[in-house]
């Protein structure tokens, strides 16, 4: 006797999930009442056909979180018991000038993105959109592939193209007398090399999600629009960017969120952080906490810390996303 | 339809021819190098004047990329294989039963979504130390299994199939997996398709977790290599590097050449969910 599939709720926004489900949060009664043990006999197939993920996610999501926390707070120690050590593990991060270029690189990042990740791919999909069909599908194929190459690939294509001996921006410009300079190793330009390179890498994926947001726009609205005398950019600005809001929202937010994880490899492969710590972010120095100081603690509070930091976008996107951009 | 004003149009023409000439020529050079001989490589045209495939045989004798491609194509295929068994397994139960406690675990499996390997690295690096699977294939797969997003987009189309089809095969007395098995999975193909090709770009690409958790040849990666070839070359020796790059980036590209319209359709749902 399995209720029927589709009295088991709809499927929650992303974040709204508190609200929908209700009843199945209610734990049953203490009294095993017969309806009580025929329930959780009922539960044995589920819980069998999900046990192997909930498991793997306890031990490789969860359970790492709640460790952490616990290594953030102590000195490991390799011949006996860890020593707990408060808030020096913090307090050290906090006070170090690495981790404080990597939190001002990582607003850099974030808000250096936004124009190349959030505002560039809007105009790019409302040009395809307008084009003939065939044309806006080959560009919109050709933005996509840079999607599906692996970041390393990409790093190593840039750090080539924008070599100052030999690569071919150099080529392009030299017959002009122009000399390309060494973007990467100035402290200036390197990082804005990598907000490009990571740029060059989403914007045709940024692109896809603006044109299935854009193919939900009726002609009616722009043809009652153009009667009014509306020109391209009035419709722009008063009909396409008001209904396309929440889309926008989503991939701002998504570019907020993501941003500083994705240019990890970037950095890794292009500068390594240099010069003088210009390019690196608190996802690198994390890693780099462990894998060229091999102080955990570091490591581990800089991770809770970024933690923090990202739950609070989070918590932000959700407090939006609840509110629903949108207008209707 | 929205039609544009003559200078707009050629705006957004310009626009568009830049931005694809962005991408389409470093990939073209990239290519057209791998088939230069050395002495073409710094001079010369873009394209080789005498096409050779002796940076292609170098990759494979000199810098063995043989073997980072074979740790690739075996831990990627065990890793998506195992990803879509425990994926159809856990949206199969959020979709189809009832039970105590489902609330409650659907909401941890959207929490894990959220959640990137960057942020627990550390303890599961630890954790594979201790348990010696460092610079093995285990460390590459068996953190990687439970891929939450699956989980949403499959139990998603199963809340979308009627009814009767379950309660048909239920009467006959099938068991539930006979009905997953038969019933459900032969139903659930052409999204199953779409997400191993999503699964499968995602761990090929993949960087920062097999940077973490590999160290030799035993278990390195096709990206670990190239970027080791990197290092190991210091730019003097293009062609073989260009030759490595065009190789680990063919796989993606030639399945989004035979599947364009689905990937870019499951990329796109699979974007808006995350």
């Amino acid at each position: 006797m399995t209720p029927p599939a589709h009295d088991l709720g709809t499927m929650p926004a992303p974040g709204a999930l508190s609200r929908s489900n209700g009843g199945a949060f209610a734990l049953p009664s203490l009294r095993p009442s017969a309806v009580t043990l025929a329930r959780w006999s009922r539960a044995a197939t589920p819980m069998a056909f999900l046990a192997p993920f909930i498991i793997l996610v306890g031990v490789f999501t969860y359970w790492p979180l709640i460790d952490l926390v616990y290594l953030s707070f102590v000195r490991m120690n390799p011949f006996g018991p860890d020593a707990f050590v408060a808030m020096d593990n913090y307090a050290g991060v906090i006070s170090n000038t690495q981790f404080r270029d990597a939190a001002v690189n990582s607003l850099i990042y974030i808000f250096g993105s936004i124009p190349l990740k959030v505002v560039l791919p809007l105009a790019v999909a409302v040009f395809i959109w307008t084009m003939s069909a065939r044309l806006g599908n080959v560009y919109r194929s050709v933005l996509f592939v840079p999607t599906l190459l692996s970041f390393v690939v990409v790093a190593i294509i840039w750090i080539w193209m924008l070599n100052p001996v030999m690569g071919l921006l150099q080529t392009v410009i030299s017959p002009f007398g122009l000399r390309l300079p060494n973007l990467l190793s100035n402290r200036e330009t390197a990082i804005h090399v990598i907000i490009f390179v990571s740029s060059w890498k989403v914007i045709g994926f940024n692109v896809l999600l603006y044109l299935a947001g854009l193919s939900a726009i009726g002609k009616d609205y722009i043809e009652a629009m153009r009667l009014d005398g509306a020109n391209d950019w009035t419709i722009f600005r008063k009909l396409i960017v008001p209904l396309l809001s929440p889309t926008i929202f989503f991939v701002a937010i998504s570019t907020v969120v993501f941003t500083i994880q994705q240019v990890f490899t970037p950095i890794d492969i292009m500068t390594g952080g240099g010069p003088l710590n210009a390019t690196t972010n608190i996802f690198y120095i994390v890693y780099q906490y462990l894998f060229e100081s091999f102080n955990v603690g570091y490591s581990a509070a800089g991770t809770v810390l970024i933690f923090l930091f990202l739950g609070f976008l989070v918590a932000i996107k959700i407090a939006v996303l609840e509110k629903r951009v949108h207008y209707h | 339809m929205l039609v544009l004003s003559r200078p707009w149009r050629i705006i957004g023409q310009v626009l568009l021819f830049s931005l694809a000439a962005t991408i389409v020529a470093p990939l073209l050079l990239v290519v057209f190098t791998s088939f230069k001989p050395p002495n073409e490589i710094y001079a010369g045209l873009p394209w080789p004047q005498s096409p050779t495939f002796q940076n292609y045989i170098d990759v494979f004798e000199k810098l063995s990329l043989a073997i980072y491609l074979w740790n690739s194509i075996a831990t990627t295929v065990l890793r998506v294989a195992g990803q879509l068994v425990l994926a159809v397994l856990a949206a199969y139960a959020f979709a189809r039963f009832q039970f105590p406690g489902r609330g409650l675990l659907f909401a941890l499996v959207l929490g894990a979504m959220m959640i990137p390997h960057q942020l627990t690295f550390l303890p599961i690096y630890l954790m594979i130390t201790k348990l010696g699977w460092f610079d093995t294939w285990t460390a590459l797969i068996v953190p990687n299994l439970a891929m939450p997003l699956a989980v949403l987009l499959l139990r998603q189309h199963l809340l979308s199939f009627p009814r009767e089809l379950y309660d048909a095969a239920s009467m006959d007395g099938a068991s539930e997996l006979r009905i997953l098995w038969s019933v459900v999975l032969p139903n659930l193909k052409p999204i199953l398709a779409a997400l191993t090709i999503v699964l499968f770009v995602d761990c090929w690409n993949e960087y920062f977790w097999p940077l973490v958790v590999t160290e030799t040849e035993a278990a390195m990666t096709a990206q670990i290599g190239v970027r080791r070839f990197l290092n190991a070359e210091q730019g003097d020796d293009l062609g073989p590097l260009m030759a490595a790059m065009t190789i680990v980036s063919l796989p993606a590209l030639a399945v989004f050449l035979f599947f364009q319209r689905q990937i870019i359709q499951t990329f796109v749902s699979v974007g808006v969910k995350g």
